[in-house]
């Protein structure tokens, strides 16, 4: 399945509907379903967020091979932002001070099984994947 | 979806899929909070880390006062989340 989307956090709920017809197709079992709606979120969102891209659009693609299940995300940038490099998730931060930033990157990556990223002429991809259970 | 409402004992019930486009409508009521108070998780079916971005405002604003917020009945996956983000060590969780 492929489909594009704005470059806007209101398409987070098409982004979501997306991925749920695309795990009914596949009948994902609950766990892949909850990790790849997180993950796709959490990249999606700071695409938006920081906006570094000069298209306005993102491309989603999700495949299942065995029981394994790849999800890609594309945007046309000039600045390429490798999502695999370590973030500041903040955890040696004293809690009074501690701010968010960083984490939704982290979580994706714990959950997922690989994550990879690629930027070849212009074009930044984000390749999830996630084993199923069943 | 996503709902945040008080019941008629003063707890607050998170209810749907708290994700990045739903969370001004959390931040809404959480910042309204000045007292300690109980939220309630058993029908919240996700959380991404921008819910989580706003419980922890939540929870620093109250903490300078002596008061806190408490975390009850999570599902196994957003317990999960919660762990891997180590909120499990800010908020009392039940």
């Amino acid at each position: 399945m492929r489909q594009q989307f704005d470059k806007d956090i209101r398409s987070l709920d098409a982004v979501f509907s997306f991925l749920r017809r695309f795990a009914e197709a596949e009948r994902l079992d609950q766990r892949a379903s909850y990790v790849l709606d997180l993950a796709v979120e959490e990249f999606f969102t700071n695409i938006v967020k920081y906006g570094r891209g000069t298209g306005n659009d993102v491309h989603l693609e999700a495949i299942r091979s065995g029981r394994t299940v790849t999800v890609r995300l594309e945007e046309q940038t000039p600045v390429p932002f490798d999502v695999t490099r370590p973030t500041q998730t903040q955890f040696d931060t004293p809690f009074a001070e501690r701010k968010p930033g960083g984490l939704g990157i982290h979580i994706a990556r714990e959950m997922l099984d690989g994550l990879t990223y690629d930027y070849v002429d212009g074009t930044s991809r984000i390749t999830l994947t996630k084993h199923l259970e069943t | 979806m996503f709902s945040i409402s008080v019941n008629d004992k003063g707890i607050i019930v998170l209810t749907g899929r708290l994700d990045a486009a739903q969370v001004d409508k959390a931040r809404e009521v959480l910042s309204g909070l000045d007292a300690s108070a109980v939220v309630d998780f058993k029908d919240l079916d996700y959380i991404s880390s921008a819910g989580l971005g706003v419980l922890l405002a939540t929870q620093q604003r109250l903490k300078k006062g002596g008061k806190a917020i408490k975390l009850v009945n999570m599902n196994r996956m957003v317990r999960d989340v919660f762990r891997i983000a180590r909120f499990d060590l800010i908020f009392e969780i039940e």
